[in-house]
């Protein structure tokens, strides 16, 4: 027996030396991966840091965002009919039509060689299904090709957006795919919100062309033109003078000099005045192009078109090969921003933030300050009663308690489980219901004495009989947990996590290490008047 | 200490009284759900926009909402929130209509221009920019002169500067002016001078701002219907197996609904919102409950073992008393701790301490007056229904009795 005991009792020492030293050992790895003070953490701050906080409790940004797909689907499309168009030039083919995002109609005129078209569509558009009715062929994208275009929309969507936010320096950022379209961004510790959430929306999709008229209003160019914007151009319009009501347009060419994509740098850049500016490097390919371009252009001007809008328009005064300079009235973070998500890559589709939660850094502090207080005194409330209630044996529930709440952190900190503020209420519940095993117990004790069993008898019946108890009331909640955790978002989930750790460890704390105290204090001695319970 | 010392109280005496007592609180309830306010739902579920703000001076709510009405974000309602002395004010927009408008930014924008007096654009503002920014503008103006120097890195020098700097702002609440940065210990004299020169302490500062849209809001009410139907039905089917009788399953059942209407109509009844910790809150509740009717079931389970034959009634009235200084310790102890944290926890516990106090007086109640009394009825229904049919000694005590010889030998 006495040599039973004493693997008991070096069993709960290993583990809780264990989790003490885990718990260090994980406060130490985090706080120094945040340390940016001189020196490096102590003591303190490795325990401040042990369990990883959630944006709850740190402050920061959580997003939900969908991906626009159909922006993804509309510029295959487009493609395609361009491709078609250049391909079967020779055919006379006649007005194309977008019915929706992932199809398209060409008229046929009597002159088109059906065969022709035919063949050149299997050649250049695999990926479509074609019908022909009344004069008119249907084009319809492949459901494979459908799906294909919009999964990359979205895996592209999440690349860029990860880029963005390494480059803009996020400690530990959470850029996770959720479903068919949606990404999940969480973003601890950042403090501005709008800041970020721009950052992430802008699709940066750059292009520079070539300007046919304007800046004028819509109707003029228009006019210019003979009331119809010509195949090969497009109308858009400028960034408004700071001031100024009116909006301008410009007609550019629909075929880029260079896009975004023939990038290799960006920088935030300073001009003469102190205005500020974006400089782009080319890469080789890029700077090829853009030296014909200018070269064959000099006098003309060009248009720098961001997210489909002109930024500006400079005149071409000479041959340019590697680097342009983007200007604009930008603040000083606009054109850091700006060159940022130049540099990570346009994203493929548009965003929309379907949820957006944003927790200032004060209000962090407070409720970490708020849930720690209310903890303590509730623990503190609950010691007190226990130890009025059952004297010598409520001390031995109160270092259960206090061995359940350092196990509870310490398994916290090694799983990396994330502590949120519903999460502190689940580890206040789980001192609840450890109590409750404790309690159980003793009470058990207490009856067997009344029934006059002698006090280890009594102490021996007491665990067992409650024993069954004890894993019928845990397994209910830990079931009812395990499905919180399962279907549960955000809030629910967090108090789900802290409340199944917290239940198996009361499991431990309540009925073994109890168990062995009781041996400790009344096992070694030969007879026993009675217990202090 | 102890408060009850083999105590023999005929709980299932009453248990018709219960019955009309735990009918009449349910209808309470529901009244507060359908007829009074309704359940308020909060952006969770409901959608919309949740906005809160420090100030620094007291703000005049009436003129705030003036500001608001001038946007065209449809109806908007905002309180003073949590301790009023802090200054901290809950702005809800309604849902829109359209995914993904940036609500919080223009409820912000709107009081801004409502509250600021015209300020130098190229001033920014110290009470609601990041760190980020505030880092890169320090450095871009570089008053401690270390851009040339080899052994400092500006990015790092001025980024902390700027992160002591928010700390400090979190640690006061709120700059009042940009001279309250003084405060920083790491600021050199040079950076204070700037601070003051290109900072303006503005007239709030964001504490947190929650936007849900339809798709989401949506998608959070059938995640937590799910995860409440699925929890009751795993813990469930726990007990049926467990306690291998449909009685006992039923009371359990019952005693869980009985609990979770009682306390969802308490809440409405005390206007608290219905939100994602709420959902937590009575899952526990329920998980608790639950766990109370377990305890005494086990006890009855125990109790039909011995060989004496016994009324069910006595059963389980003894079972009851048996565990009633359990169940009042346990009860008092979660309740101190719940207590505590409705007290300190905060506006975000707050709701969730209550539901949890309803939820734990309701809880022991329902554990004997609900769960051990429908044991009781139905056993009663079905005796007095044999009885009318087949006049004969009830046979059922028989099987348990060999059952229990077994195992009282084993022992």
């Amino acid at each position: 027996m006495a040599k039973k005991l004493r693997w008991r009792v070096l069993l709960i020492v290993v583990v809780v030396a264990g989790a003490v030293s885990g718990y260090v050992a994980m406060g130490f790895a985090h706080a120094r991966k945040e340390w940016t003070g001189p020196g490096g953490p102590g003591l303190r701050d490795a325990l401040r840091s042990g369990i990883k906080l959630g944006l709850d409790l740190r402050g920061g940004i959580h997003l939900v965002l969908q991906v626009k797909t159909s922006d993804a689907l509309k510029a295959e499309r487009d493609d395609a009919v361009e491709l078609l168009k250049a391909e079967t030039k020779d055919l006379n083919l006649g007005a194309v039509e977008l019915p929706t995002d992932s199809s398209f109609t060409i008229a046929v005129t009597e002159k088109t060689d059906q065969s022709k078209l035919e063949e050149a569509i299997k050649r250049f558009l695999p990926d479509w299904n074609f019908s022909t009715a009344g004069g008119k062929w249907t084009f319809a994208l492949k459901e494979v090709a459908r799906r294909q275009i919009e999964d990359n929309a979205v895996a592209q969507a999440v690349e860029t957006i990860r880029n963005r936010v390494d480059e803009f320096g996020v400690a530990e950022p959470l850029i996770a795919r959720q479903g068919a379209d949606r990404i999940l961004v969480q973003l601890p510790g950042i403090d501005d919100p709008r800041r970020v959430k721009d950052l992430i929306k802008n699709t940066a999709f750059l292009e520079l062309s070539l300007v046919e008229g304007g800046p004028s209003t819509q109707a003029a160019l228009l006019a210019s033109k003979g009331g119809k914007v010509p195949d090969d151009m497009k109308l858009i319009e400028g960034k408004a003078d700071p001031g100024s009501r009116e909006r301008n347009f410009y007609l550019v060419r629909k075929q880029a000099v260079i896009t975004g994509r023939d990038l290799k740098n960006a920088r935030p850049t300073q001009g003469q005045f102190g205005a500020h500016s974006v400089t782009f490097f080319l890469t080789a390919s890029g700077s090829q192009k853009f030296g014909a371009a200018t070269g064959a252009n000099i006098g003309r001007h060009l248009a720098i078109v961001l997210d489909n809008r002109v930024q500006s328009a400079p005149n071409i005064k000479d041959r340019i090969t590697e680097q342009g300079v983007i200007e604009g009235s930008f603040s000083p973070e606009e054109a850091n921003d700006l060159a940022l998500v130049l540099r990570a890559g346009a994203l493929p589709a548009g965003l929309t933030y379907l949820e957006e939660r944003t927790v200032g850094p004060s209000l962090g502090l407070d409720s970490i300050r708020k849930g720690v207080t209310a903890s303590i005194v509730g623990a503190l409330l609950v010691f007190v009663a226990v130890v009025l209630y059952y004297r010598h044996a409520g001390w031995n529930a109160v270092l259960a308690l206090t061995l359940n709440a350092i196990l509870l952190m310490a398994t916290m900190s090694l799983f990396e489980a994330t502590l949120t503020l519903p999460g502190i209420a689940g580890f206040i519940l789980t001192i609840g219901m450890a109590v409750d095993s404790n309690v159980l117990i003793f009470e058990r004790i207490r009856e067997e004495l009344r029934n006059g069993r002698a006090p280890k008898a009594a102490i021996e019946n007491g665990f067992g009989k409650a024993w069954s108890t004890i894993i019928d009331t845990h397994a209910t909640i830990i079931i009812s947990a395990l499905f919180l955790l399962q279907f549960g978002t955000g809030p629910v989930k967090g108090f789900a996590v802290t409340l199944i750790i917290g239940l198996l460890i009361s499991m431990f704390t309540a009925v073994f290490v109890s168990h062995t105290l009781f041996e400790l204090v009344y096992g070694r001695r030969q007879h026993i008047d009675s217990i202090s319970i | 200490m102890e408060f009850f010392r083999q105590t023999n109280i005929d709980f299932l005496k009453y248990k018709w009284r219960a019955i009309f007592a735990s009918w009449a609180l349910i209808l309470v309830g529901l009244f507060a759900i359908f007829v009074q306010k309704g359940l308020k739902f909060g952006i969770d579920f409901a959608g919309g926009t949740q906005i809160t703000l420090r100030f620094a001076e007291r703000p005049d709510i009436d003129r705030l909402r003036k500001m608001l009405d001038g946007t065209d974000l449809g109806e908007t309602g905002i309180q003073r929130y949590e301790e009023a002395e802090k200054n901290e004010v809950l702005i809800r927009v309604q849902q829109q209509k359209k995914e993904g408008r940036d609500v919080a930014g223009e409820v912000l924008k709107a009081l801004r221009a409502g509250l600021q007096s015209p300020t130098d654009p190229g001033k920014i503002d110290i009470n609601t920019e990041g760190k980020a920014t505030l880092a890169a503008r320090i450095a871009a103006a570089d008053p401690d002169h270390v851009a040339g120097r080899s052994d400092v890195n500006p990015g790092e020098y001025y980024g902390q500067v700027a992160e002591r700097t928010i700390a400090l702002r979190s640690k006061l609440g709120i700059f009042h002016a940009p001279a309250d940065a003084n405060g920083v210990a790491e600021a050199s004299a040079a950076v204070k001078a700037w601070l003051q020169a290109n900072t303006y302490a503005g007239p709030f500062v964001l504490l947190s701002a929650e936007n849900v849209g339809p798709q989401v809001g949506a998608d959070l009410q059938k995640k937590a219907l799910l995860a409440v139907v699925f929890s009751t039905l795993g813990m469930l089917a726990y007990i049926a197996f467990r306690f291998r009788s449909v009685p006992f399953g039923v009371g359990a059942i019952v005693a869980l609904v009985h609990d979770t209407l009682i306390t969802v109509g308490l809440l409405a009844l005390f206007g608290r919102e219905f939100n994602l910790v709420v959902v937590a809150a009575l899952l526990t509740l329920v998980g608790y409950s639950v766990n109370d009717t377990v305890v005494v079931y086990d006890r009855v389970r125990e109790n039909q073992k011995t060989p004496k034959k016994e009324p069910l009634e006595t059963v389980i009235n003894r079972s009851i008393n048996q565990t009633l200084s359990r169940t009042i310790l346990t009860s008092g102890a979660t309740m101190l701790v719940v207590i505590a944290l409705y007290f300190l926890g905060g506006e975000v516990l707050n709701t969730f301490a209550l539901t949890l106090i309803i939820g734990i007086v309701v809880g022991t109640y329902s554990s004997i007056y609900v769960a051990a009394a429908i044991v009781v009825i139905w056993k009663d229904f079905k005796n007095r229904r044999k009885l009318a049919v087949v006049p004969a000694p009830p046979p059922a005590a028989a099987a348990p009795v060999a059952s229990a010889k077994k195992n009282s030998k084993r022992r």
